[in-house]
């Protein structure tokens, strides 16, 4: 299996996505580094407790490991980061195409769109994955910043986050796919993923939320304190189980779409 | 039955009561036709009259709303992918990665399909003479064109479908364009050749139809239209005619009286009005062949199928 249209898309992202993982890395390792700084600070604690503190997705100590990684990143930029670089591709990679005019080409070539669209899930994760790989080999160094937490729990919370921007890139990649319409894709999956941010950052303080939180990918990912209490089966069952039903249902709609 | 598949493999396009339909809108309606193995099949139309729709259907990239399609044989929904194996298009707003060379290009497509000739494909970059070292976004309108075209011929398809492709091509090049048509129909393949350009169709289709607001209206050989289109006669008498000596004239049209001349258009046999203006003493008689385009033109703004959509 040669990938030819998944290396042609990484090809053609390759300097955005080096950006955005070095971005994200360099910020990952100053966070890291700022730790020492502020692991006796208990002012930090006392705003970022309460109300305040939830609505940075922060829910314990903020100047423990698991609480600054949470706090700083995990809940909310390393997400952010992720959701900005996979709902982009997975806009691009169908309906932004189509809107360019790109996308006729490849789908003449002998190639089934089954097999066009499973290669462009392929670049999805690619993508997906140097990311999540910078980050995590930066969060690892921070063990020499006092910074230290459960290998394990880091590396099944780093392979949430990975596991979430797929699935909202794929969501992306399916109403792309039966609209035709980047913005469309953009739109629904971004308002679809602040929504889920809002709900498990909430849960934990405003109790009307706090039922809803089952139905927040982010909840499942980053919002049960996973860094402090590892990632469970169920959630990575959940997350996977989201995948693939967007796989299937993105499978369908590009069989039916209309390419220019 | 033999008959009738023997008739199916000499067709490189059949098309059925095709329809396209967006919403309320119709882009292409009921349409039906057929595509000779070894020619050049022009299809005419305005813009917007649905021949990139039509090619977009036979290619398996729009689903018909109704009728069918089979491009060499086979189902242009169920088998599209064993019909891009032995087709070559060239899309009308043709795109390319803007940051790749032209080179890349050529080299990705040539991966990604298998059977490409490099030979062949070295061979078309050099008749076309392909920039390939530049970016995309470095190159003008016609030498994307150009890259395009040896995309288009570069795996020798069966049928090339070839939407608006001489755009932006300066004439030498277009003149080249026009050889590979003829080598590539003497070798049996066909051409399918969207255009709204009627001097290049009819001189390089052996047949063509004219496409208008989603409706064919017309289907025939270059030759046969070109006997179709009306011939203009100018004569002068010895004396006077009166306008009402052509009265009962089928096949003629738009008389034009001025003392002892008259001018008029004739579609079909002269043998009736030599007969009528032997009597009047003609002493001078010009024909003109109307021009094929002024042909395709009458059928553009007013065929019989014109509001019909």
């Amino acid at each position: 299996m040669r990938l030819s249209v998944a290396r042609l898309d990484l090809g053609n992202r390759r300097r955005l996505t080096m950006g955005y993982a070095v971005g994200m890395a360099l910020y990952a390792l100053a966070i890291v580094a700022l730790y020492p700084t502020f692991k006796h600070s208990s002012e930090l604690n006392k705003l970022a407790s309460g109300k305040l503190g939830a609505l940075f997705g922060v829910t314990g100590p903020l100047t423990s490991p698991a609480g600054w990684l949470d706090a700083n990143a995990f809940t909310n930029f390393l997400p952010l980061i992720m959701l900005l670089l996979t709902i982009g591709y997975g806009a691009s990679a169908i309906a932004g195409q189509d809107d360019d005019n790109t996308l006729g080409p490849i789908v003449v070539l002998p190639l089934s769109r089954r097999r066009i669209l499973a290669e462009k899930i392929v670049a999805l994760m690619a993508q997906a994955l140097a990311l999540t790989l910078a980050v995590a080999a930066c969060t690892y160094v921070g063990r020499a910043f006092e910074l230290t937490l459960d290998p394990w729990n880091v590396a099944t919370a780093l392979l949430a986050v990975l596991v979430l921007g797929i699935d909202l890139g794929l969501i992306a990649l399916t109403v792309g796919a039966a609209t035709g319409s980047r913005g469309t894709a953009i739109g629904v999956t971004a308002t679809l993923a602040a929504a889920s941010y809002l709900i498990s950052s909430l849960a934990p303080v405003v109790s009307w939320i706090h039922p809803l939180r089952f139905a927040s990918l982010f909840y499942w990912a980053v919002g049960d304190n996973q860094l402090a209490s590892g990632t469970t089966i169920t959630a990575f069952a959940i997350l996977t189980a989201v995948a693939a039903i967007a796989t299937l249902t993105a499978t369908v709609a590009f069989q039916r779409l209309d390419v220019r | 039955m033999a008959l009738w598949n023997a008739r199916r493999v000499d067709a490189a396009i059949e098309a059925s009561g095709l329809t396209k339909a967006y919403g309320a809108t119709v882009a292409v309606n009921r349409l039906d036709l057929r595509v000779q193995r070894g020619q050049v099949f022009g299809f005419l139309g305005p813009n917007g009259a649905g021949k990139s729709t039509t090619i977009r259907m036979l290619l398996g990239l729009h689903r018909p709303s109704a009728g069918s399609a089979r491009v060499l044989g086979l189902d242009s929904v169920r088998e599209s992918v064993a019909i891009h194996a032995r087709c070559g298009y060239l899309p009308g707003d043709l795109e390319l990665y803007p940051r790749m060379t032209g080179r890349s290009v050529l080299d990705w497509f040539a991966a990604a399909r298998d059977g490409v000739d490099s030979a062949l494909r070295d061979a078309l970059v050099e008749r076309f003479d392909v920039t390939l070292d530049r970016r995309i976004r470095e190159l003008s309108k016609g030498n994307r064109q150009k890259i395009g075209l040896v995309i288009a011929f570069m795996h020798r398809p069966d049928l090339v479908v070839l939407d608006e492709p001489t755009t932006g091509l300066d004439p030498l090049m277009q003149q080249e364009f026009h050889h590979l048509l003829a080598e590539t129909t003497a070798e049996g393949r066909t051409v399918f050749l969207s255009s709204h350009e009627l001097d290049e169709v009819q001189r390089v289709a052996d047949r063509v139809a004219i496409i208008k607001r989603g409706q064919l209206v017309v289907t025939d050989t270059v030759e046969a239209l070109r006997r179709k289109a009306p011939q203009t006669i100018e004569l002068r008498f010895r004396a006077p005619v009166p306008a009402t000596v052509f009265d009962g004239l089928d096949d003629v049209a738009h008389i034009t009286v001025d003392g002892d001349r008259v001018t008029m258009q004739v579609t079909g046999e002269l043998a009736p009005l030599l007969r009528v203006i032997a009597d009047h003493n003609p002493v001078e008689l010009v024909t003109r062949r109307a021009d094929l385009d002024e042909l395709f033109l009458s059928y553009y703004r007013d065929s019989p199928n014109s509001d019909a959509t």
